[in-house]
């Protein structure tokens, strides 16, 4: 069902990213694409697409699982349930996205997302290949367990996701300070997908940005300091097996060179980043070396 | 069935996409880098590292700079760059074909780092 709804939706991505290119070079606006980033950024979309149906059955079978053996009986004809599974989605999409970038094993899926260089429509298609190998559906079984209907919590996350397709972009600049307030913007998600230390691992958030205020993961967007954006390490070409594998080849030869279960551990379930001796830096190093410098 | 019309139709809804964004021409300005604008990357990539010595690729798409025993190095990736920190010593000692410096990527994202070396390299600063 969620892929019923972002394919309904695929036509207006098309056209929003023709929009965007033609806004950018007929009117000036503001926005990027060179057009080999914008290959990868697409082909992992489609590639994506492709992916999820691996695993597709899989997540359907355990959500209904998870719903046959549900507390309670939620009903999709509630307003009040709409409402609560808006914010309990949402809470749940937060969760992931942080442990995503928090947690190596799931980074490596996701860092997919953050790898062009470029801040456009097309980055929003930029998605992962192995999500669902990571498991992190997971997280969304309790929305089952506790009686919402699967197809309810799959229309919720195919809204969340197209929510949060139109604010990659640079076109767009700050909006009026309630709508910046309450929800997650193109200046809020420009942070997140900025590598500047000051930037990194920040606003988590899909559809209400509350959640980051709420859990100290808050950033905003400042003129001082313009997001650069991609990863701490870019990538040093256009390969599309490289940008889609290339954190899990790091992973496992790192795992080859482990020396000892704490080794294997860190490197599985540590910051992204982490080392056994700390030569490599994590997110929390880079922001302690940006702090200090500015001191 | 119905899902191999739709990937057809979205790959080629991709590979129009693809053609208009290069047949507009939007992608970021990067004219060959000379040494101020070397100097200004390698600050951002590489804050509070002070260069001893640069040296710029001959034709422009990268540059490497001398920070202690480190080599920070600048690779044109499309219209950006990728930056990575290897030891100095791999920097001197890398091989030298077809005009090329091929360094040893630090990681699975950038395996090689290759730069157009010309008569400059290495730098008169560098130790031989």
């Amino acid at each position: 069902m969620k892929t019923d709804l972002v394919t309904l939706a695929t036509p207006f991505f098309v056209l929003a990213v023709i929009v965007e290119i033609l806004a950018a070079r007929f009117l000036a606006a503001r926005a990027r694409y060179e057009a080999r980033d914008t290959a990868i950024s697409l082909f992992m979309g489609l590639g994506s697409t492709a992916a999820g149906l691996l695993t597709a059955g899989v997540v359907a079978a355990a959500t209904l699982f998870a719903y046959q053996h549900r507390l309670f009986t939620i009903p999709m004809t509630a307003w009040w349930a709409w409402v609560a599974i808006f914010f309990l989605e949402d809470l749940t999409y937060y969760l992931f996205h942080r442990l995503a970038h928090e947690r190596r094993f799931w980074w490596a899926s996701h860092v997919n997302h953050h790898t062009s260089q470029h801040y456009n429509l097309s980055t929003a298609l930029r998605q992962t290949w192995t999500g669902g190998l990571a498991g992190t559906w997971l997280l969304w079984m309790p929305l089952a367990f506790l009686g919402f209907p699967p197809l309810m919590i799959a229309t919720q996350k195919g809204i969340s996701l197209i929510y949060q397709f139109w604010i990659h972009t640079e076109a767009i600049g700050r909006l009026p300070a309630p709508i910046e307030w309450l929800f997650n913007t193109p200046s809020h998600h420009r942070v997140h997908h900025a590598r500047n230390p000051r930037y990194l691992d920040r606003n988590y958030a899909g559809i209400l940005i509350i959640w980051d205020r709420m859990f100290g993961t808050f950033e905003p967007e400042t003129d001082e300091e313009r997001p650069r954006y991609g990863i701490v390490r870019n990538l040093g070409d256009f390969n599309l097996v490289r940008a889609v594998f290339h954190e899990w080849a790091a992973i496992g030869a790192d795992l080859a060179r482990a020396r000892s279960l704490r080794d294997v551990a860190g490197y599985l379930f540590g910051p992204p980043g982490w080392s056994p001796d700390g030569s490599r830096e994590t997110s929390a190093m880079l922001k302690a070396r940006w702090a200090a410098t500015r001191r | 069935m119905s899902f191999a019309l739709v990937f057809a139709a979205s790959l080629i809804a991709v590979l129009a996409l693809v053609g208009l964004a290069a047949w507009a021409r939007i992608a970021a300005p990067t004219p060959p880098l000379d040494e101020p604008s070397a100097r200004v990357l390698m600050a951002e990539e590489f804050p509070g590292e002070p260069l001893s010595a640069l040296w710029l690729s001959a034709d422009g798409t990268g540059a490497i700079g001398r920070a202690g025993d480190k080599a920070l190095v600048l690779v044109r990736v499309g219209d950006a760059y990728a930056a990575r920190r290897l030891p100095w010593s791999a920097a001197r000692d890398a091989a030298i074909a077809d005009g090329k410096l091929t360094l040893p990527g630090a990681d699975a994202a950038t395996p090689r780092l290759r730069l157009a070396v010309g008569a400059a390299w290495p730098p008169p600063e560098a130790p031989a």
